[in-house]
Formats: structure tokens, sequence, C-alpha cells
């Protein structure tokens, strides 16, 4: 008897994994609320179709923000009535933040979306973990539209010289928000002008000092370079130079004369929002993902612009700046490669720019749409379209982050133990260069 | 002559104590006082201080959920306008599709009711099993369980998600409540402890009736292990309820109305999100904890006892 009933529950076990296996390998689309409906079920519809045509499951993933899911529910609508007479199309919409998704994808590549929008930090580690599809529809077409292969949205989007993705945006750098109650057009071309006026309101003007991705907009801008070496990994860093136009020192001395003005606070992105909207903050380097929290604390002042230069032992530098890319993927391990490397070209083609322009706040990588009025109306895509000029595309190995914040941190407390300049400086560049143990 | 002798000295005793009676009364009150005053005022005074403490992330997340400000300020501690927006908010997403609280919420609901049954089911069958049966190779597996307690669950996690995804079980609640309910036998060791305090005797008088093993269990021993069965529940609740790390690896198809509660909480936190979502987020976040107080509050009496209950056998 006891025997009896094991069997029978092992089997009913085993029956009842078996069941649910077939429902969810057949369409594995659906979602478990679902999975009790026959997969037949579906079978009816498309013989409705008087093409019979194929029925093709995609799933994009893309931001979570409200804005840009319903930018992606507007595309993907219009993608399946433009391909209508192609195949029946069953899209989902999933969330994953751009900034992370390689995280996600790499945790799974077979599970992954057939579509993502993507940081463009991202994509030397996807293609190396040959997740990512090479760009193999309209290359020609893509890289002409952004402005040919030289143009910043095509080398991010590039690895070795083969596209592995569309640009689909170019928002992902930082430029100066600030507020046009306290600085003319006049003040904001100066770093130095800028925290003088602010101490003078006593008021603060704002720059992440302890971040890599912000502190390398000072070195870069005076010819020192933070680059990856061409293995993929490794960095090469010359923040230590000790000849040259401007030395390294310099540089760090004067973020140092920054810091010590009363009109400066190296505020965290968190500290940034509290500080407009509090009124403490009148100014700050910032990307346009706070664009409408500063609108919202400055209204009509609300203004953004390039960013200053700053004082280098006497002449005034332009500073520089990563620009960022957000760009559309297409997984390797999609099962309809194919019409997935046309949604993901479809997002990105001209009027979805246009359009995630106008839902999102995000600026066009496409030129033709970047230089429309529409979009340099937009301060702060404006303000990044024109730092684009002495932005460089981000390629940087991981030893880079720890290391420069190290260095961010002591000069954003101005140098409280009255390190040698020189000294911290090299121990900066010796984390940053050092070979990747594996 | 002895009383007269004896009453004197009496006296004298007295009025020799007199003095020192009254300083003994004295140093008595003091004592008194010292006991039934001071010690507990400073008691109190010192419990209060760390219940504040304690407490200061919980009163400054419900006043957080009730600003009227979207965003992080860190500024202050109360918010400057209060508002319940983001209450409302969370329940009416409209189209915004990566905010489905309610939807979360109905998810995490199932599936800790659903874990919550087959793995207080399995853990009260293996305790009863392991208690009050005897059988070869009993000690044996009590050891390997013992053993396969200590590893941590991280260890298996890859491995869970690998065997489920060729399952095709991966992106589906039935197989999340399977992750969290197929070993839960293992945790039978508290509900052991507490069925040994029962008598043997009820059940040999019970088999001598001709009780099956299986009536045993369900007419005499469960009806006497109600605090063991509490314990259990709540315990069997909680951990699918609060859990994130099985949740995200199992989850992954970016699909918002698949999530649970913690991984919509956790996407709220996004760089991109957080200005606009971090009082909803602070919000989810006390919703979340009010089934689990509610649940303590009713249960509590029994939770104790529960726990406590296999520890005095003897």
């Amino acid at each position: 008897m006891k025997k009896l009933l094991c069997m029978v529950m092992v089997l009913a076990m085993v029956l009842s994994l078996c069941a649910c296996g077939d429902t969810t390998t057949t369409d594995p689309s659906k979602t478990p609320g679902e999975s009790q409906n026959p997969s037949s079920s579906k079978e009816p519809e498309a013989s409705k179709d008087p093409a019979s045509l194929p029925t093709v499951t995609l799933t994009v993933w893309g931001g979570e923000g409200e804005e840009s899911q319903a930018f992606l529910k507007a595309a993907v609508e219009a993608f399946k009535e433009a391909n209508k007479d192609k195949a029946n199309f069953d899209i989902k919409i999933g969330a994953e933040s751009e900034s992370t998704v390689k995280d996600t994808v790499l945790a799974d590549p077979e599970a992954a979306a057939d579509v993502f929008y993507m940081a463009d930090d991202q994509v030397a580690a996807l293609v190396a973990a040959g997740a990512i599809a090479e760009v193999i529809f309209e290359t020609d077409k893509v890289i002409e539209e952004n402005g040919g292969q030289d143009s910043g949205s095509i080398k991010a989007a590039s690895v070795d010289g083969k596209l592995y993705a569309f640009p689909a945006t170019a928002s992902n750098g930082y430029f100066m928000f600030y507020n046009k109650e306290y600085f003319s057009e006049d003040d904001v071309k100066s770093f130095e002008k800028m925290v003088e006026v602010a101490a003078a309101a006593g008021k603060k003007v704002s720059f992440q000092m302890d971040s890599g991705w912000y502190l390398y907009g000072f070195f870069n801008g005076a010819g020192l370079s933070a680059t990856l070496n061409e293995d993929g990994k490794t960095n090469s860093c010359d923040w230590n130079a000790t000849s040259g136009t401007y030395t390294g020192v310099q540089v760090a001395e004067s973020i140092l004369n920054l810091v010590a003005s009363e009109g400066f606070t190296a505020a965290s992105d968190a500290d940034f929002q509290t500080g407009i909207a509090e009124g403490t903050i009148i100014a700050g380097v910032n990307g346009t993902w706070n664009a409408k929290a500063a609108e919202a604390a400055w209204g009509e002042n609300y203004a953004a612009t390039k960013l200053p230069t700053f004082n280098v032992n006497g002449t005034d530098v332009q500073m520089s700046s990563y620009a960022g890319y957000k760009l559309v993927a297409v997984s390797n391990y999609s099962e309809n490669t194919n019409y997935a490397m046309a949604l993901a070209r479809f997002l990105t083609n001209y009027d979805n720019q246009v359009m995630r322009f106008e839902m999102v706040g995000e600026g066009p990588s496409n030129v033709q749409a970047a230089s429309s009025e529409k979009v340099l109306a937009d301060p702060a895509t404006a303000a990044l379209a024109a730092q684009g000029a002495y932005a460089t595309v981000q390629r940087i190995g991981n030893n880079f982050w720890d290391p420069s914040q190290t260095l961010g941190t002591i000069l954003a407390q101005g140098n409280p133990d009255n390190i040698d300049l020189q000294t911290l400086l090299d121990n900066a560049v010796e984390g940053i260069t050092a070979p990747i143990i594996e | 002559m002895m009383d007269n002798k004896n009453i004197p000295n009496v006296e004298t005793t007295n009025q020799e104590n007199a003095a020192p009676e009254t300083s003994i009364g004295f140093g008595y009150k003091m004592l008194r006082f010292q006991k039934k005053i001071v010690a507990p005022t400073l008691r109190h005074i010192l419990l209060a201080l760390i219940c504040g403490f304690w407490l200061i992330p919980i009163v400054w997340l419900v006043a957080t959920s009730f600003s009227a400000y979207d965003g992080v300020n860190i500024s202050r501690f109360f918010p400057k306008e209060w508002s319940i927006s983001a209450y409302t908010r969370l329940f009416n997403p409209g189209d915004d599709t990566a905010n489905q609280y309610l939807v979360w919420f109905k998810n995490t609901f199932f599936i800790a009711i659903c874990t919550c049954v087959i793995s207080t089911v399995f853990v009260l069958c293996v305790a009863y099993a392991m208690s009050c049966m005897r059988f070869a190779g009993r000690k044996f597996m009590m050891k390997m369980a013992m053993i396969l307690t200590m590893f941590p669950g991280f260890l298996s996690m890859i491995i869970v998600y690998m065997i489920l995804k060729t399952v095709g079980l991966t992106n589906s609640h039935f197989g999340l409540i399977l992750c969290y309910s197929a070993g839960s036998g293992l945790g039978y060791l508290v509900a052991k402890g507490f069925f040994d305090t029962i008598p043997v005797s009820l059940r040999e008088a019970a088999k001598i009736e001709g009780c099956s093993e299986a009536k045993i269990f369900t007419h005499i021993v469960v009806p006497l292990s109600r605090p063991i069965i509490v314990y259990t529940v709540i315990s069997s609740f909680l951990a699918p309820w609060m859990d994130f790390v099985m949740a995200k690896i199992m989850l992954n198809s970016g699909i918002a109305t698949d999530w649970t509660v913690s991984i919509g909480l956790y996407k709220m936190l996004d760089m991109t999100r957080v200005n606009q979502y971090f009082t909803r987020f602070c919000a989810g976040g006390v919703l979340v904890s009010i089934p689990i107080s509610l649940l303590f509050i009713l249960m509590q009496k029994f939770y104790v006892e529960g726990i406590t209950g296999g520890a005095v056998k003897g």
C-alpha cells in the first residue's frame, strides 16, 4: 500500500513537471498566469490571417522609466503596423535598466531579450562574451545617418571596427546646469568665475569630484589622457605627467584651487537634487537625467550650457567630458535574429529617435535629427551637443574607477593630509594602469 | 526576676537600637527607592534610547512615504509637505508599465501563500516521521539533513536555475514556489523537538485502538501542536515574502507583470528613475510590511510558545 502510494506520488510529480515543461517550451513568451491555456489556442488566430503568416515572438528591453516604456510601446506598435504584411508579431516589452543590462544579460545570455537598450560602456564586455550580434542590417546606412565612421556614436557602438549595436541616443554625457538668476552668459564660461559668483551669493556650484567619470573632464581637458589599451582590459594613463603643456600637478592644483572656494561643493547625485530643490545649489555639472529636476526647481531661470573653462597655470583650458550613448543591440541567442535586427533598426531610425527625444527627452544620435530645431531648442540637449565637440567616447577598463575615485575624494576634501601632489597622482596612475590578475 | 531582668534588657536594646533602626529604615527605604524607582527608570530610559535609535529608519521610511516630493531629499528628516499621492499613484500606475505594484503584491502574496502551505505540510510530515516513527536509516537521514542545512543556499542557486531552465520553469511563479518549498522539509528540527514532547503513551494508545500513522498524525499529534504549527506557518510565509535574490535570478524576463514586490521596488531605485520614484519606493516598503506585522500581531502569543516549546523537553 505504502509503496503504491509512493509510486503514485512520484509519478504525479514527474508528470506535473513534464506538463509544465511542455507548455512553457512550446511557447516561452507566455506569462505564467496564462500558462494553463493550451498553446493550440493560438493557431486559429494565425490561420484566420489569409496569408497565414508566421508568428514571430520577440522581447524588447528598455529603461524602466515611465516615459521610455511609453515610447517603446508606441514604437513597437508602429513597427507591427509597418511590417504587418511580413509576420504576426508578438512583441513583449520588458523593463531593464540601460545602465545595468549587461549584468542581467551576462548572467544568462540565452535568457536575454532579443533586442535591448544599453549604455555604450557595456558594448566591449557583451561582445567579448559573444552575447550580442554584429549589425548586418543596413549597416552602411546606419553609419552614415549617425555621422560616419569617425563619429562618437559609431565608435561607441563598434569593437575592432565592427558595428555591434544601433546608436539610439546621444544623451549620456554631462554638462553645466545653471540658474540664470545668478549667472550671466559670460559668467558660465569660466569655472573660477562661477564659484566666485556663487560664493558671493552664499550658494554653491556642484561638481561630483569623487567620481572618475566626472574627474576625467579636468585631466582630459588639459591634454592628459586615460584610455583603454588594445587588450581591452588594462588602461594607460598619464595623469601624473611631469612634462608637456600642462603637468598633472598643475591640474591637481587648479582643482584644489576650485575646491577651496566657498562657492564649491562636490555634491553626489542625491545631494545635487536636494540642493537644487532647496535652493542651495545654483549650478552644477550633471546629466540629462536631472534636467527635469533642475527645470522644476528653477523654472524660467533654468539654463544649461557646455562645461566651462578652468584655469591651469594661468591659462583658461576648456574642460572635456565623457560622451555617452544609448545603443540598441540584438542578442546573439535570438531565435529570430532577422526580425530582431529589423526591430532594432526600426527603433533607432530618424522618426523614432525624434519621437524618443520628444517623449523621453534624450537627444538623438542621428545627425539630421540632432540638428533639427526642436532638439536644439531644448537647453539640456543643446548643451550636451555643444559639449560634444570637447567630449570623448568612454573607453576605459574597470581598473580606472576605484583609483580615480580615491584621487577625486582626496582632492574634493582639499587634500587634508597635505600629501605631495605628485605622489598622489603617481599612486592613482599606478592603480589605474595596474595589470589585471585573472 | 527573669522577666524583670529581661524587660529592661529589651528596653535598653530597643533604646540602643532606636537610632540605628531609623537609619536602617532610612537605608532600607533608600534601597527600596533605588530598587523600585531609580533602577527601572534608568533601565527604561536606556531601553527607550535603544528603541529610539532602532526606530529612526522606520519612522523616516514612513514619514518619507508621505512626502509630496517625488525624489530623494536628504537635507531634512521630515518632509516639507505632506501628501498621500505616493500611495495613490502606486495603485494607479496608468500607462506606467514598469510600475505594477498591485500586480507585484498579488504575485508575491500568491507565491508566499502557496509556499507557506506546501512547506508547512513538508516540515510537519518530516518532523513527525523523524520524531515519532522508527525506521532504518532514520539517524543517518537526520545527520545528512543536518549537514545539508549547513551549506548556504546561495551555493545551489546557479544549479537550481540551470535545472529549472532545462525544464522551462524559469520566469514562472510555479518554479519559484518549487524553489522555496522543495527543500523546506530540511528545516524540521524545531518541529521535531516539539513533537518529541508529546507523550509516547498517547500515540501508543491510539495505535492499540487501531490508528494508522496518518491518523495518529492528523488526529493526535497535530491538534496538540498548535504553537509549532503557527511558528512553521509564519516562518515559511516570511521566507518567500521577503526574498529578493532567488526571485531576481528566477524571474529574469524583464516583464514587469511577472515581478515580485522586492524586484519591483529594487528597480525603482535605478539611477534614472530614483528622482521620480523614491517616495513611491518608500510607500511600497511601508505597505509590504503590513501583512507581516498583522501576521505577527495575530499570532504573537503562539509564536513565543512555539519556539520555546521544544526547549523544555524533560
